[in-house]
């Protein structure tokens, strides 16, 4: 696939303690984390970092609570300094800039979402998703229309004058949104963004931000520990675990090959007939089938394909994409892909 | 011979103790010792004394006694005074002259132009009618016992010396605020000017400066009430929340942006918070400086002391009580204004 690459993040390390270069030899020569914890008293961060994010795709980084997904996303805009490795924007190195240089690419190229808003509280809504503009020196009226836009956008129009706190967290995190909108720049760092949110809300704000995915195409890095929210959201999925990659593809693939006991593990949980949609259980034809039930979407998960079948499992159905046809769905095949990988091999999640 | 004798014979210094060995006349202690009879030499171990420097000096005459070092202090002190006033004098002249304006315009302005006037202010920071109506009614109290020029006296005093502390103290916690090792060489600083008693204050204060100058009193309210102020400010912005300065980073914001735009509007709470205890101690000080010439209501306080009379001071007392409600009240409203404004 001819996909630009955005983001180049290249064998970056993180190591937390007083003397971290002297810890980083033990790394490469193999200690793990609880060892380095033990003996060298420094926290590993990451370990090892490579991954690409492409130009216009969701990039989501998942992984528990300290596995370092939070640190990973600040490197990217150097909120956090990195003990070793690259990341290369557009072929440049971030790690090489200096002071302005790395001003002006946090003002124009990267905006960020966050988990617990971190809105002004003493500015008003209009004012907060114009931070960015304010910043770059503009003054409120100038940057009121672009402000309005994106809040109008995000549906928060005729809140424009109230303060944060007169807001729910829900429409606190879409003055986020707009705010890292309004920046107009093509790359959006969100930490965690829906996860303070109650499970509605959150699923409303995933369909907003897949909306104005499709729409803006920007560049987006998402973090979550979520699993669902990860494959609803992900064109690209890096799973991490205590500060290293477990695995990254494309989720669907993930899904259907995981590579490590981790992630089987992991992925028994969820509902398959939801998150498996129809392109990655297909059978690849441009061959119109013989008795064909009707035409779904390449993108339609499998549970709607259930339910508009009634459970029949001996209809076939044509597969379209763009009004094309791409591939034939035969039911059967799609009740064999929600067989739950053999996961739990004896006791796999005391493992972990 | 005294009981500590043995030390100097023990390290050799019979010699260098000899010559401290004067015919000057003799203390009265001594005198009273040798016409009691008794030698110094204690009877047993229970009296023994503690091996202090008057204790020593009794067993070698060479030895300083702990008078020379409160004298010598003293001598130190007076002998860089007139190279210190030299530089502390000029810097200080403004002060005096922003007390004796402030006294002056306060004073020869009429009664009926001032009591306004701090009523509108009043209500300009507080925009509250019940507040400037209880200001109103304490004024015109104090005013209709005949306390009015005692009242702007010590209100004027007050004004100056607290915006200079704000002026002064707000930096300074910024800079702390800033600075591990900033904060580091000023908490001690802040402590004892927090814990000397204010009295301390005074006496180089009196040696540095002439007592008619009104500097000396401002200087004093300066230093016991600006503590609050820096205190409260360096604690106001370290307790910004660290997310909205991570996202102020994030969206690539100056440092002088971030302290300006962030940073300080989000510590305001605090730092009114500091300016109305450094307003409510400069009071407290104005009373003590009155010692040292501050005109006001503490002049009456101290007539009443000094004179007995017991009814003046206990209404002058009155009087403090009540600029001191106002100035709380006033402030503490502003306060609570800001608050309201920036909840989370």
């Amino acid at each position: 696939m001819d996909r630009d690459i955005k983001i180049s993040i290249r064998n970056l390390y993180k190591i937390f303690g007083p003397t971290p270069d002297v810890a980083l030899a033990y790394v490469r020569r193999g200690m793990g984390k609880a060892e380095l914890l033990e003996k060298q008293n420094h926290v590993l961060g990451l370990e090892d970092i490579n991954v690409d994010i492409h130009e216009g795709e969701i990039t989501v980084i998942m992984g528990l609570s300290g596995s370092g997904k939070s640190t990973l996303i600040r490197h990217l805009n150097r909120l956090i300094e990195p003990t070793a490795g690259k990341i290369e924007l557009d072929g440049k190195n971030v790690l090489d800039f200096n002071e302005d240089q790395l001003r002006k690419l946090r003002r124009e190229q990267m905006s960020m979402v966050f988990q617990k808003f971190a809105l002004l509280p003493h500015k008003t809504v209009l004012e907060n998703a114009g931070m960015a503009l304010l910043v770059r020196g503009y003054s409120v009226e100038e940057f009121e229309g672009e402000a309005k836009k994106w809040l109008a956008r995000v549906g928060l129009e005729g809140n424009e004058y109230q303060y944060p706190h007169q807001l729910s967290g829900g429409m606190q995190q879409r003055v986020g949104i707009a705010r890292a909108l309004a920046s107009n720049s093509p790359i959006m760092l969100m930490d965690e963004a829906f996860s303070a949110l109650d499970p509605l809300i959150r699923s409303d704000m995933q369909d907003l931000l897949l909306e104005l995915q499709d729409e803006l195409k920007k560049t987006v890095v998402f973090i979550t520990h979520d699993l669902d929210e990860s494959l609803k959201l992900a064109d690209h999925l890096v799973i991490l675990k205590d500060g290293h990659i477990v695995q990254q593809g494309e989720p669907q693939e993930i899904l259907m090959h995981p590579n490590d006991p981790y992630i089987t593990d992991f992925i028994s949980d969820i509902n398959r007939a939801r998150v498996l949609r129809v392109r990655s259980v297909m059978t690849k034809t441009t061959t119109p089938p013989t008795d064909c039930a009707g035409d779904i979407s390449d993108r339609d998960n499998l549970e709607s394909v259930i339910a508009m079948s009634n459970g029949d499992t001996d209809l076939t159905y044509r597969v379209m994409k763009k009004g094309n046809q791409v591939g034939v769905l035969e039911m059967k095949e799609l009740v064999k892909a929600l067989v739950p990988l053999d996961a739990s091999e004896g006791d796999a999640r005391s493992r972990y | 011979m005294a009981t500590y004798d043995f030390i100097f014979s023990a390290l050799g210094l019979e010699d260098w103790c000899a010559e401290g060995q004067s015919d000057a006349p003799m203390s009265m202690a001594a005198l009273l010792q040798k016409t009691k009879g008794t030698t110094g030499e204690p009877e047993s171990l229970w009296d023994t004394p503690f091996p202090s420097m008057d204790a020593l000096n009794e067993s070698c005459a060479a030895f300083p006694k702990s008078r020379e070092l409160t004298k010598g202090l003293e001598e130190g002190f007076l002998s860089i005074k007139d190279s210190l006033s030299v530089v502390l004098d000029p810097l200080t002249q403004p002060l005096s002259w922003a007390l004796d304006g402030a006294l002056y315009g306060m004073l020869n302005t009429p009664w009926w132009i001032v009591i306004p006037l701090l009523l509108a202010v009043v209500f300009f920071v507080t925009k509250s009618w019940k507040l400037v109506g209880f200001v109103a009614g304490s004024l015109f109290l104090l005013a209709f016992i005949d306390y009015y020029r005692y009242a702007m006296e010590t209100l004027s005093i007050i004004f100056v010396c607290a915006f200079l502390c704000v002026l002064f103290g707000v930096p300074i916690g910024i800079a702390m605020s800033r600075s591990d090792m900033m904060q580091r060489l000023t908490v001690p600083v802040l402590d004892m000017l927090q814990t000397l008693p204010p009295f301390v204050y005074l006496i180089p204060l009196i040696f540095l400066f002439s007592v008619t100058e009104s500097k000396l009193y401002g200087i004093a309210i300066i230093l016991y009430a600006i503590v609050p102020v820096i205190r409260l400010t360096n604690l106001g912005i370290r307790l910004v929340d660290k997310d909205v300065i991570e996202a102020a980073d994030a969206f690539g914001m100056t440092s002088q942006q971030k302290l300006f735009k962030v940073q300080i509007p989000l510590a305001l709470p605090n730092i009114m918070a500091g300016v109305n205890q450094t307003i409510m101690m400069s009071l407290a000080m104005v009373v003590i400086a009155s010692l040292v010439s501050a005109p006001g209501l503490g002049v009456l306080v101290l007539q009443g002391i000094r004179n007995l009379e017991l009814g003046v001071g206990l209404v002058a007392g009155l009087g403090i009580v009540i600029l001191a409600v106002i100035l709380d009240r006033v402030t503490k409203a502003s306060l609570a204004r800001i608050n309201a404004s920036q909840k989370q």
